[in-house]
């Protein structure tokens, strides 16, 4: 009979009530639509990380990091590559060359981390070939050839067919020199790291850092994200004196963020739900300031105040849920539709983004694994509203009541 | 020999002690056996609503005690008060005061449904005041679209259906036409006479005094006269006929 009641009663002033659903509606959708580009955002910048920055895991001499001294490279790196690729949760396995040096050209000089890769390998590990936006890339025949970033080479006004000098230490710690011609100009979406690492052939490294046909990273894309842990786990086993890195440990700023930013979509969801609890507080406040003389009949005759209390309770819970599915299905929808064609965010600044490390079109996800805390969220936003209500309807005298 | 259902030992109501006191109602002394039908009269403002309310357990009164069949609901906690007016007094206001939202069967059933009667007997006890009150086919219906006779009649069966010890009727008549007044009055006789349902009510109306087996006068919060009348008026039937 309670639930009959509160069902009616909320359609006693259809208006007022539609309004109040319909807010809930569109709180649910601004909420989970923050939620969704949000996660959109971090999956994308996730995304960034693995497949075109870092990779999976990352294997190093445990003492490279430190200085990157082209000395330490991957004791048996050769066999371990092997091993590596010998997974079935491998996708693929790539080596590179690392070394820090300066970038010189005729008009000034900058310092880079040198990436010696084998172009193949590389395009498909990193995507390396669909983030050249000038240039061809790499061509077997020509050794001394390299890509640099967009943001380097606005930096230092370089071209395509462009000539610049890399300036090193090789292993002997003896200082090493060598021209190279800019074979493409690439973007990944991250600024920063395209400011700092430049491409060249791994074999012209090695050649130039005196390494023979050792490498010092292993780069490991996995097949599946969730493997990751295992993959680590089962890696440092094997290779107890190797240092195992996953990317959330090269690239922590990533991992903060993502959680960061996870807590800071609950917060946002919780201030959108705060504000509508006035409106309901407001809506449940006179609905029982102008049903008091009922309230206070329901109670001359022997309604018991926790009966009262349900009463309104259930009310509360039913104009706050009503909404709560058109939400649900209005974020669902324009998030899938979103999720499809894009969202185009460069009106925000395509350079402000890309300093961020974000790609500005971003493709939200709908949260559902949220959806069970946004309910909860919603249930607590219902229990808020109506403690003032339920307070007025409960402390009523019916005989006052009745008075009026 | 016939059970005492309303005992009130000197009971007073006073507003404003410590300004101006007001006493609305003053030192009454109030007996009532089950069955009677006893109608309190008095000008606006002589304390009627306010001893009904003390009685009903809807307000307690300052100096006194009021035994209900034996028990002295001065001293129940507002909890067991709510409790005590669910199993033991039927209330009949003036202003009819169902629930708009539950149709006129919902209405008399949520009064035994907060006492926990079971459905089969919920059934036959709607079955049967319905029957009563001579609106089995209004059963589905919401007050809104009843009319104020038919509302009352309905706020009847309600008191009645959760087997009080008596009912109290604040000005039960006042807002009904005479054919509608008449009509009520002939149910809560007929109520009293073959249900031995005890009756108190509030009020001004001739129509409820001529019926009344007793009347007790109340002026200034005091009763100045308690007297036991023979009916002069008919049934509506008769009247119609």
């Amino acid at each position: 009979m309670i639930l009959l009641m509160a069902w009616r009663n909320i359609w006693r002033n259809k208006s007022r009530s539609i309004v109040i659903m319909l807010s809930v509606a569109i709180g649910m959708l601004a909420g989970i639509g923050v939620l969704a580009l949000y996660k959109g955002m971090m999956t994308s910048r996730v995304r960034t990380v693995i497949d075109s920055e870092v990779g999976h895991l990352q294997i190093h001499h445990p003492g490279f990091k430190k200085d990157y001294h082209p000395a330490l490279i991957l004791p048996g790196g050769n066999a371990l590559l092997k091993q590596v690729r010998s997974y079935k949760e491998v996708k693929t396995a790539v080596p590179r060359t690392l070394a820090q040096g300066m970038l010189v050209t005729t008009t000034g000089s900058s310092g880079v981390q040198i990436n010696g890769v084998i172009p193949e390998l590389e395009y498909r590990a990193s995507n390396l070939k669909q983030k050249i936006i000038e240039g061809e890339g790499f061509h077997k025949a020509k050794k001394n050839e390299i890509l640099v970033g967009k943001k380097l080479a606005d930096k230092m006004k370089l071209k395509t067919g462009s000539k610049l000098v890399l300036t090193f230490t090789d292993t002997s710690d003896n200082l090493v020199s060598s021209a190279f011609r800019v074979a493409g100009i690439y973007r990944s979406g991250n600024a920063p790291l395209d400011e700092i690492n430049v491409y060249v052939q791994l074999t012209a490294l090695n050649e130039l850092l005196l390494t023979g046909n050792a490498f010092h990273e292993i780069a490991v894309l996995l097949n599946r994200d969730d493997d990751l842990q295992a993959m680590q786990e089962k890696l440092r086993e094997t290779n107890p004196s190797l240092l195992v890195e996953s990317w959330k440990d090269i690239s922590p700023e990533t991992d903060l963020m993502v959680k960061t930013v996870d807590q800071y979509s609950y917060i946002i969801m919780i201030v959108i739900l705060i504000a509508l609890a006035f409106g309901i507080l407001n809506t449940m406040l006179m609905s029982v300031l102008e049903r008091k003389k009922e309230i206070g009949m329901m109670l001359a005759l022997g309604t018991s105040r926790l009966r009262i209390f349900l009463l309104v309770l259930t009310e509360t819970v039913f104009l706050t849920v009503a909404g709560t599915p058109a939400g649900i299905l209005m974020a669902y929808l324009v998030t899938s539709y979103y999720q499809k064609h894009g969202l185009d965010l460069s009106g925000m600044g395509k350079d402000m983004m890309a300093s961020f490390g974000f790609e500005t079109t971003i493709y939200p996800s709908f949260p559902w694994e949220k959806l069970s805390t946004i309910l909860i969220m919603v249930i607590g936003l219902a229990l808020l509203s109506c403690l003032l209500p339920v307070l007025k309807a409960v402390r009523l005298k019916p005989v006052e009541a009745l008075r009026r | 020999m016939e059970k005492t259902v309303i005992d009130a030992h000197n009971i007073s109501k006073v507003y404003n002690p410590e300004t101006i006191p007001v006493y609305a109602v003053n030192n009454v002394h109030l007996h009532l056996r089950e069955g009677e039908f006893t109608a309190l009269v008095g000008p606006s403002g002589s304390g009627k609503t306010t001893l009904l309310n003390m009685i009903g357990g809807l307000d307690t009164p300052d100096e006194g005690k009021i035994y209900i069949s034996g028990t002295d609901i001065t001293q129940l906690s507002a909890g067991k008060l709510i409790d005590f007016r669910l199993h033991n007094i039927g209330f009949v206001f003036q202003s009819f005061n169902l629930i708009p939202v539950l149709t006129a069967k919902e209405n008399v059933e949520f009064i035994m449904l907060l006492q926990g009667v079971k459905k089969t007997e919920r059934e036959k006890r709607m079955q049967q005041l319905f029957k009563e009150i001579d609106l089995e086919d209004k059963i589905n219906v919401r007050p809104a679209q009843l009319s104020g006779g038919q509302q009352q009649r309905v706020a009847v069966a309600r008191a009645l259906a959760s087997r009080p010890h008596f009912i109290l009727a604040d000005e039960p008549t006042a807002n009904l036409d005479s054919v509608s007044a008449s009509h009520l009055l002939d149910l809560m006789e007929k109520m009293n006479k073959e249900e031995n349902m005890t009756f108190l009510f509030s009020t001004h109306d001739q129509r409820v005094i001529e019926r009344a087996r007793r009347v007790i006068t109340l002026v200034d919060g005091r009763i100045t006269s308690d007297t036991a009348v023979v009916p002069t008026s008919v049934p509506h039937e008769q009247v119609n006929s």
